[in-house]
């Protein structure tokens, strides 16, 4: 499995000379399975970069999302595949009982707020709830449940062979909990992050920023380490990064995670702060396999 | 352990920031969680007693009607909405541990989702002055 970000700016594009480096891209990740099948995990402005590299061919795509707020459906207009004749674009979400998923995602994709409708996609698309069993996409075991945000969101889980990926871009699992004393069946989230190759998870807060911030659906820096360390994941990426956090910032941010990982007895560089266009190869080795494109 | 509901978690984290006593039953009825002031009014701490079974946890306080009879386990509020999937009142008296008799009113509603009743939440009033008694 090769996983790349292409997105990894929460709440709204933060594009400019301070986040270069980070990226300025709304949620969006990359994976390519061993048989070749290409998955992208939501759909915020970073899919627009990825849909420019994949080649104008007959191909079949999966786009699972993890929610519905804009930041993470925003680029699904701008991902070049969805105008092609020849994709099959297959788009998971989760259920809501308000409306289907196709009825709440045209609410975006039609006017005013875009030039075109659902309908008028030239690809061949279609819309599903995501099961509440685990089910599978080409050569990988998909699990998806839900988990502390705002409004219905979901985690994934893909599994392939000795591999595992799990994406919780925005979660809360602290809210009104103690992650470190509460039994593992309670947390939110931790049947998918169980024991996991690579951790993909909500970090946009530092500590003093999240007080401020109770209830938005989103985890402190320290939340998310406790449920890292809670879970066994083997590898740790923040992501979600704050629009208003800089490079300069992160960098800061990054070293103090790092050294916090460590005291709470994790391993040396398996925690980082995701950047855009960074690449994993699972399962992945703590040294050697960071790559930026 | 299978991971509990989301609705189930969410439900347990307002409990445990409230004063008012709470009592939280799975969909197949058996106690998951009771929080801090339930377990002042029960007289033993949840992380004292751990998760009951659907059926045992009743007979543990009481609970008794206004003649001092016991209610019997289906009348309950908080089987009613975990069974029936609707809210229930009820004025009863629960037996804390160290005997003392606590007549309380309780409002049980259940917990459903897309996916179906995942349980029921009571919580717990001290009762008015001309209380009856009676099990809803």
């Amino acid at each position: 499995m090769r996983v790349k970000l292409w997105g990894t700016r929460g709440s709204i594009p933060a594009p400019g000379p301070e986040t270069v480096r980070y990226g300025g891209n709304t949620s969006c990740v990359g994976v390519e399975l061993e048989d070749g099948s290409l998955l992208a995990l939501d759909a915020g402005s970073g899919i627009r970069t990825l849909g420019l590299t994949l080649a104008e061919e007959p191909a079949r795509l999966h786009i699972l999302l993890t929610h519905l707020h804009l930041d993470h459906i925003m680029g699904l207009v701008f991902f070049a595949p969805a105008f092609r004749s020849q994709t099959e674009l297959v788009i998971w979400g989760p259920a809501s009982p308000e409306a289907s998923l196709r009825d709440r995602i045209a609410r975006y994709i039609s006017a005013p707020l875009s030039p075109v409708e659902v309908r008028e996609l030239p690809c061949d698309v279609s819309f599903r709830h995501c099961p509440e069993t685990e089910w599978e996409i080409g050569s990988a075991r998909i699990r998806a449940a839900s988990v502390t945000h705002r409004g219905p969101t979901l985690g994934y889980r893909i599994d392939e062979g000795e591999s595992s990926l799990t994406y919780i871009p925005d979660h809360e699992p602290a809210l009104g909990a103690d992650l470190d004393r509460l039994d593992e069946d309670w947390i939110s989230g931790f049947a998918l992050a169980r024991e996991t190759s690579l951790l993909i998870h909500d970090g946009q807060y530092a500590d003093p920023e999240y007080p401020a911030h109770l209830g938005w659906g989103h985890s402190a820096t320290s939340h998310a380490l406790s449920f890292a360390r809670r879970t066994g994941a083997r590898r740790t990426v923040l992501f979600h990064h704050d629009p208003l956090h800089s490079d300069e910032f992160l960098d800061g941010l990054g070293e103090r995670v790092r050294a916090d990982w460590v005291a709470l007895g994790g391993e040396e560089g398996a925690i980082e702060l995701g950047a855009e266009r960074t690449e994993y190869e699972l399962p992945c080795q703590l040294a050697g396999s960071l790559a930026r494109a | 352990m299978s991971q509990k509901p989301l609705e189930l978690i969410l439900a347990r984290n307002l409990m445990s920031a409230l004063s008012t006593p709470a009592f939280l039953v799975d969909e197949g009825g058996v106690l998951v969680f009771y929080n801090e002031a339930a377990g002042l009014l029960l007289g033993k701490q949840f992380e004292e007693l751990g998760t009951v079974g659907a059926e045992e946890w009743g007979a543990l306080f009481g609970p008794f009607d206004g003649s001092g009879e016991p209610i019997p386990y289906d009348e309950l509020p908080l089987v009613t909405a975990v069974r029936s999937g609707r809210p229930a009142h009820a004025e009863l008296t629960i037996r804390s541990t160290d005997g003392s008799d606590h007549a309380v009113e309780a409002s049980a509603f259940p917990i459903l989702t897309a996916h179906g009743s995942q349980g029921a939440i009571a919580v717990f009033w001290p009762q008015a002055e001309n209380g009856t008694g009676a099990a809803a």
